[in-house]
Order: C-alpha cells, then structure tokens, then sequence
C-alpha cells in the first residue's frame, strides 16, 4: 500500500517535471518561463520528495527529506524574485499577446 | 538494470557536451554558465559513483562558490574601460 | 525502494537535457538565468531519487541535496546580480 503510494507520487512529481519543461521550451518570455519553472517544478519536487519520504525508514530521514522542500522553495522564490526585478530594472518589458 | 545504464550514458554525455561548450564557445558567459552547469553534472556524477562526499564537495564548491566568484571576476573583466573589447561581449 | 526510483531520476535527467540545450544554445543572458533556477530544483530532486535507489537508503546523499538547494540559489543570485548587465546582448535582451 505505501508502496503504491509512493510510486504514485514519484509518477505526479515527474509530470509536474515535465509539464516545467514544457513551459521553459514553449512560453514566449522570460517573465512567464520564470512562472512556469519557479511554480511547476517545486511542485514537481515537493510530489517526489513526499514520494521518497514514505518509504523512509526512521523519522529522522523522511523530516530531512521533508525539510529540503521548504528550502527549495524559499530559494527559488528568491531567485524569481531577483531575476525579475532585475529584468524590469534592464527594461524587458512583459510579453503581451497583441503586440507580437 | 537497464535504466541505470540508460541513466549513467546520459549523464555521461551531458557531462562531454557541457565540458566541450565549456572550453569552445567564444563567449564568455556561456562558457561560464556550461562551467558551473558540469560542476553540478559532475556532483550528480559522483552521487551515482557513491561517493557521497565528493558529492558533497563538488556541489559546495563546483556548482557554488567558483560559479559565484568566475561571475564577480566576469563582471570585473568586463566593467574595466581598456579591455572592453576582449571581454567576450561581441560574438 | 520500489523500482520506478531509477527510471524517474532518468526521466529528470532528460528534461534536464532538453532545457540544457535550449539554454545553452538560445540566445540572451536572460534563458541561461533560468538555467540555474532550473537546475536548483531537478538537480535536487535526482539526488533524492539517487539516495533511495539502493536497497538501504543513502542518507549521505540528502546532505549533498540540502547543499546543493542553498548553493544553486547563491549561484543564481550572484549570476542575477552581478553578471547580468545592460551591455551583454543589446539586440536580444527580451528574448
């Protein structure tokens, strides 16, 4: 039962994964690449991580496991963050869907 | 067992493609970003070795602080008015 | 373990492989930022699956992922701040 479990989360992450990489290779600009990559794959890594921390065998290791999502996920938003600030700084202007 | 093997050509492979652009492109960020990039490869490279703390080492200090300093000396070479020109800006 | 642990570290791996090559060779300084975003995350997620691939769990090897989630984002940082300038790509700086 655990077992299925967790393969069924490490399957989610990987779509979650996939649909990250789907939005880096297909969206028009950086502002919404950075909305795909920053959102969809710490999902991706919050699913395999759960995934992975069922089949831990002590609570030691499957809270380490659990303790790496939230600072995957303060990091990434710090990077978002910085790059797109930074971004607006240097004068890239968001895509819009008339203008190209 | 086959996707181990599948597993270790890809990363292999990434690992020659990341190095090869590291060494051959002519701009300079490029081949520092492909730099950093094969720290990081390497450390995956040493985890699928088990070799835990090389792993460990490669990621602090391949994919990390050289990555962090090559930029700060990137940015130096480049804010420098005489040498402008051979800071890898153009190609 | 139950198996898929491999096969879906694989599955990374290739869409590691796929951004890799278009933010090695797109234009702009901006798609190569969001390479180091990009890595942070997958890069993490590998050494997790690596670590409970084998029957009994390398634990070691969630210390290298914790270090390499804090490492990949003072990496970006500092390429965000410090390498991403005006000048680098005149004519593609939006794209």
């Amino acid at each position: 039962m655990i077992e299925i479990a967790s393969s069924l989360l490490l399957f989610l992450g990987a779509f979650f994964y996939f649909a990250g990489t789907v939005g880096l290779l297909r969206f028009p600009d950086l502002f919404t690449r950075l909305h795909a990559l920053a959102k969809v794959d710490n999902l991706g890594l919050g699913c395999v991580l759960g995934g992975l921390a069922l089949q831990a065998d002590n609570l030691a290791v499957a809270l380490k496991l659990l303790l790496i999502w939230p600072l995957a996920l303060v990091a990434s938003a710090a990077i978002s963050y910085v790059i797109a600030r930074r971004a607006d700084a240097l004068g890239i202007v968001p895509w819009r869907e008339n203008e190209k | 067992m086959t996707s181990a093997l599948a597993f270790d050509l890809l990363l292999a492979a990434l690992l020659l493609l990341s190095a090869w652009q590291a060494m051959r492109t002519p701009h300079l960020g490029r081949a520092l970003l492909a730099f950093v990039v094969f720290g990081l490869l390497m450390a995956l490279a040493w985890a699928r070795l088990d070799a835990p703390d090389i792993a460990l080492a490669e990621a602090a200090v391949g994919a990390g602080l050289s990555g962090v300093l090559l930029f700060d000396a990137w940015r130096a070479i480049r804010n420098k008015p005489d040498s402008g020109k051979n800071a890898g800006d153009e190609a | 373990m139950t198996g898929f642990e491999l096969p879906v570290a694989l599955f990374l791996l290739a869409n590691l492989a796929a951004s890799l090559w278009r933010v090695l060779r797109g234009p702009g300084d901006a798609n190569r930022l969001l390479a180091a975003l990009l890595f942070g995350s997958t890069g993490v997620g590998i050494l997790a699956l690596l670590a409970f691939s084998q029957t009994p769990a390398a634990t070691p090897l969630l210390d290298v992922a914790l270090t390499l989630a804090l490492l990949a984002a003072i990496t970006a940082i500092a390429f965000a701040q410090r390498a991403w300038q005006r000048g680098t790509d005149p004519k593609r700086a939006d794209d």
